[in-house]
């Protein structure tokens, strides 16, 4: 709300620089965007008015405001005798003596009273030109264009008193007649701004006996409009309900000075005041005179509220005492009426005040208007015990310090992606689009973390960072898996920092599954590797596995059922080149849901102390074909349940020179230990027999 | 005798050119070839000197060859020495250069905007908040309705919302204290704009007092520039009970921004928030001028840092909280905003580009 000090100062008597105007009124309630001083001594203040205060959509609302601040008093417009002898005085706040009549030379019949609850029209007699230069200058400084001498009165008012009007011409309103309906089914009107508008049945208009004329608080329609021809016009001065206001406009996607005061409440009591405003200024500026009458249709009058306002409220919801006396000089001064009852007041509260409709919001009128600089600091009473921090949050900071110490960044990407790569990265689910997206790159929800990830690396790589290891924790959409948390991470270039005492080499699909396991083995749990025959397009065949996680081997643990919590492999490289990343470069990615695996975490550990007992390590060499998954060698042993087998491990694997095609060398070690003896070589041979007849009927393998 | 004189000579520079020689050998190589030079059997110049005796008189040969001699021997001595003097301080067979550069396991970082997260809920964890989450994907009622914006509020223009084109499944939300907070996500069909829909599910489970923290990322319709993404991180704080005061919200907030910023004074401004009354925007102290004026707080010496008010009474009648009885303060706070004025970051889009270069800036500890 641009408003101008001199018209300001019509109304309240402010003394000091608009500096200090400004800075004041910004602590209370009204941020300045702008200050700009003007040539004459004068200036131009933008308030920024918050949505709940269309009263101070106004010059007359602001002053309200500054002469509380200021401690001044406001003047209000009164009904002047000789308005044309006032043409010499300028802009001074005269109203037209209008004698209110049942019906004049217009009629007004009002068919929606609970969308219209009240409807001024008054008839004038008008000479159409160019307003006076004070009266364009001050529509200049508001920000509104003058245009002619009637539609600037109309904006001057709305400027200057918050009540949008509007002017029809006379000639064209059929039958002398208002009327206030809902539009007829198919009913079509062309608004000022050129356009043809639909109107639905919902919408409100200004009709005259046969056609709407107007959009009700909106906008006029172009066959009324005041031209240089017209002679004689009818003002309109109206309340019409907010939300019905709000609705058409929204539906017709047609915002305007007027529909956004209405939209958000205007004074009910203001339209007949502004009427008189807007035939004293025409006598003012010599443009017409009214026919000295109003027909003021008020079917549903507006009462004001008288709300309680409790002593004892005040200091308990603000934390510091406020006098009576100055309680009371805040809220007089705003225009509130108080009377004292027991323990308070009962408060009545002005019709302009739309947004004042319980006795906390006159609390925040006193601490406004008193200042909040008053309130002192103080702490809130600790009353029971914090209970612990969620562990979703806490996972994800434990998370996020392992996937550090291993080298990784944290990356923080969109919680939306394109369609397409949303698409690379689902396999049996669907992905959950948004229906007013802001663009195509942010059209879905993000089905996993990956896209955001690979995007990231690709700039990277772009920007000379070929070695990126990031990762993400974050929650990701499906329509049928709802909303789940995951961590996810991306590994591209060198599988390990250069050092000149070694080569380098690329990263590889073990470097990835190092990064799962270890998470997995931090939920203690242990990981699965499971080749994915046919993996979901972002993977790259033979290079693509599931992770499944599975409960450890430990003497107090409740079997958990292992379940499947994500994918590990190396991307397709068209995939991620379709996200900015270069084919060229290897990169590996993984995601786990953190919810299945946090399940695996015991509430209580009982801690054994380690076995004083040696083991005995037995290592082997074995011919196996090179077909044969190292998981199902080690569940074949797993099965024979050896009774002191502790652990097994492969430590090398070779194919080559030495080697018959097709076969591969498989080097094991397995650890022996009985919990209370040492045990004998024979016990360890023979275990390691059986060990080898197993494998050699089940997988064909021959000891090298 | 003046023979013998020129040769005593002779025998002097040899000496002092040997030992200045000596000095510089750093080597074994180097001593044995100085050795070498001056007493090797073929060409060495001590050697050279022994031979020129038998052209000398006998008396003359015995007192130049006795100086001779003792050269030689003395020359034989210090080599002798400087090997072991090497010798003592010459580094093991298995020694290395302990200047090269190590075999480097680099660590991570945590990205900035989780770092201001981490902080602020540390700082809020020890005045005794809860912390919790709340899902990204909402509903109205408890993203508006709810919050004192029922369908058609002017004041939800403010935040403009992402629909989804239909409902996700609704997930169970936050299990806490053995229960979860309101977990029925009726028709999650919208993006939330702000976290304090967490602010309804906690408080239609949970009785008073309330005193949480709920972090997360919220999402709205603004277009990528210097100052907005589409999605973003917030802070949303709720303290309600008997007797809580906006007293008690500027005191937190002093112990919380000082906490976060350093020696900061902080100013409340009116404001308006649909579920708050009152409503107070949180200006600090500019800690870069001081508050004397810079291009940082655009010369206003103050800098808006969260948006904040006192629990409207109808909030707590939508929850079933008797507004009578129980009192209470919410915030709101962008943790990129803080991001910004702690590190200086000017373009809020480099958050989201994790540039390993932007991130590496941010230490691991």
């Amino acid at each position: 709300m641009k408003v101008l000090l001199s018209w300001l100062r019509d109304f309240v008597d402010v003394p000091g620089e608009p500096e200090d105007i400004a800075s004041t009124m910004s602590l209370r309630g009204f941020a300045v965007e702008g200050l700009e001083r003007l040539d004459n001594d004068d200036a131009v203040i933008d308030f920024e008015v918050t949505g709940n205060r269309p009263d101070c959509m106004s010059v007359s609302g602001m002053a309200r405001e500054v002469a509380t601040a200021f401690g001044l008093q406001v003047r209000r417009p009164a009904v002047a005798t000789n308005l044309r002898r006032a043409r010499e005085e300028g802009p001074a706040l005269h109203l037209a003596s209008l004698k209110t009549v049942d019906r004049a030379d217009i009629d007004v019949v009002i068919e929606n009273p609970d969308l219209c609850p009240r409807y001024a029209g008054a008839v004038a007699d008008v000479t159409i030109g160019p307003s006076p230069e004070w009266m364009q200058a001050r529509l200049r400084a508001a920000g509104v264009r003058p245009t002619s001498t009637i539609v600037d009165i109309t904006n001057y008012v709305l400027l200057e008193l918050g009540q949008p009007m509007h002017a029809f011409d006379h000639a064209r309103v059929g039958g002398s007649q208002i009327r206030v309906r809902t539009a007829q089914p198919g009913e079509t009107l062309n608004t000022l701004d050129g356009k043809r508008r639909e109107l639905s049945p919902e919408m409100l208009v200004i009709a005259d006996a046969d056609h709407a004329v107007a959009v009700a608080g909106v906008m006029g329609g172009a066959d009324s409009e005041v031209t240089e021809t017209t002679r004689t016009i009818v003002f309109e001065s109206a309340h019409f309900a907010p939300l019905s206001v709000r609705r058409t406009s929204k539906a017709l996607g047609l915002k305007t000075e007027a529909s956004m005061r209405f939209e958000r409440g205007t004074d009910p009591r203001l339209p007949l005041t502004a009427m008189e405003r807007a035939c004293a200024l025409l006598e003012m500026i010599g443009a017409g005179a009214s026919r000295g009458t109003v027909v003021d249709r008020y079917p549903v009058r507006v009462e004001p509220k008288v709300l309680k306002l409790r002593k004892a409220r005040i200091a308990g919801l603000l934390g510091v005492a406020i006098a009576d006396a100055e309680v009371r000089r805040v809220l007089e001064a705003l225009g509130f009426a108080l009377r004292e009852v027991e323990a308070g007041w009962d408060v009545t509260v002005p019709t302009r005040r739309v947004d004042v409709s319980r006795e906390v919001d006159l609390i925040e009128e006193i601490a406004r208007h008193c200042g909040f600089d008053r309130i002192p600091a103080t702490f809130p009473p600790l009353a029971v015990a914090p209970p612990p921090v969620d562990p979703r949050i806490l996972r994800a900071r434990q998370l996020r310090a392992l996937a550090m110490a291993q080298g990784f960044s944290e990356a923080v990407t969109f919680g939306f992606t394109s369609a397409p790569a949303a698409e690379a990265f689902v396999t049996d689910e669907a992905v959950v689009p948004i229906k007013n997206p802001l663009s195509e790159a942010f059209a879905v929800l993000r089905p996993s973390l990956l896209p955001g990830l690979v995007e990231s690396a690709g700039r990277n790589i772009r920007r000379g960072q070929r070695d990126v290891q990031l990762f993400e924790i974050g929650n990701r959409f499906t329509q049928q898996g709802g909303e789940t948390q995951a961590i996810a991470f991306i590994w591209t270039g060198v599988g390990r920092a250069p050092h000149w005492s070694e080569r380098t080499r690329e990263t590889d699909f073990f470097d990835a599954s190092s990064l799962v396991s270890t998470i997995v083995d931090a939920f203690d749990a242990f990981a699965l590797l499971q080749p994915l025959g046919a993996p979901p397009s972002f993977l790259v065949a033979g290079q693509a596995a599931e992770v499944v996680a599975d409960a450890k081997d430990s003497p107090d643990s409740t079997a958990r059922a292992r379940c499947r919590v994500g994918l590990v492999g190396r991307l397709t490289p068209a995939v991620g080149e379709s996200l900015g990343l270069p084919a060229e470069v290897p990169a590996y990615v993984g995601e786990l849901a953190i919810q299945p695996l946090a399940t695996f975490l015991r509430a209580s550990l009982k801690a054994t102390a380690p076995p004083r007992v040696p083991s005995v390590d037995r290592d082997i060499s074995i011919l196996l074909d090179d077909t044969t998954a190292a998981q199902s060698v080690r569940d074949t042993v797993r099965a024979i349940a050896l009774p002191h087998l502790v652990s097994l491990r492969e430590f090398d694997r070779y194919a080559g020179k030495g080697i018959p095609e097709g076969k591969v060398s498989l080097s094991l070690r397995l650890t022996f230990r009985a919990p209370d003896r040492t045990l004998t070589d024979a016990e360890v041979q023979s275990a390691m027999d059986r060990v080898l007849s197993t494998l050699r009927d089940t997988h064909g393998a021959i000891q090298r | 005798m003046s023979e013998t004189a020129s040769d005593r000579s002779t025998i002097d520079a040899l000496r002092a050119d040997f030992q200045v020689r000596l000095a510089a050998a750093g080597s074994d190589a180097a001593v044995k070839a100085i050795a070498d030079e001056f007493l090797s059997r073929k060409s060495g110049s001590v050697t050279g000197l022994m031979k020129t005796l038998g052209t000398l008189a006998p008396d003359a040969r015995r007192e130049f060859g006795a100086l001779v001699n003792a050269l030689k021997q003395e020359i034989e001595t210090a080599v002798e020495e400087r090997r072991l003097a090497l010798a003592a301080v010459r580094p093991p067979a298995d020694a290395v250069d302990v200047t090269l550069p190590p075999r480097v396991r680099p660590v991570g970082r945590v990205h900035p905007l989780m770092q201001v997260r981490q902080q602020v809920e540390d700082i809020f964890a020890h005045m005794g908040y809860e912390i919790l989450e709340g899902p990204e994907v909402e509903d109205d009622f408890h993203n508006f309705e709810a919050l004192n914006m029922p369908p058609d509020h002017p004041a939800r223009d403010m935040q403009d919302t992402l629909y989804l084109e239909s409902p996700i499944a609704g997930a169970t939300w936050g299990a806490h204290k053995g229960r979860t907070p309101d977990a029925q996500v009726r028709a999650a069909t919208l993006l939330r704009t702000h976290t304090s829909a967490m602010q309804i599910r906690y408080m239609k489970t949970f009785p008073p007092p309330v005193r949480i923290i709920v972090p997360g990322r919220v999402y709205r319709r603004d277009n990528l520039d210097l100052t907005h993404t589409p999605n973003f991180q917030q802070f949303e704080g709720l303290v309600v009970g008997e007797g809580v005061t906006m007293a008690d919200l500027k005191g937190t907030f002093e112990a919380m921004l000082t906490a976060l910023f350093g020696d900061v004074k902080i100013r409340l401004r009116p404001s308006f928030f649909p579920y708050t009354e009152p409503s107070a925007e949180v200006d600090i102290s500019c800690h870069k001028c001081a508050g004397v004026g810079c291009a940082i707080c655009k010369q206003t010496g103050w800098l808006e840092i969260l948006g904040s008010g006192m629990v409207h009474p109808a909030v707590f009648e939508a929850v079933g909280y008797d507004p009578d009885r129980v009192t209470g303060f919410a915030f709101g706070m962008g943790i990129e905003r803080v991001a910004m004025l702690k590190y200086g970051v000017e373009d809020i889009r480099l958050f989201y580009e994790n540039d390993v270069r932007f991130l590496e800036q941010f230490p691991a500890l």
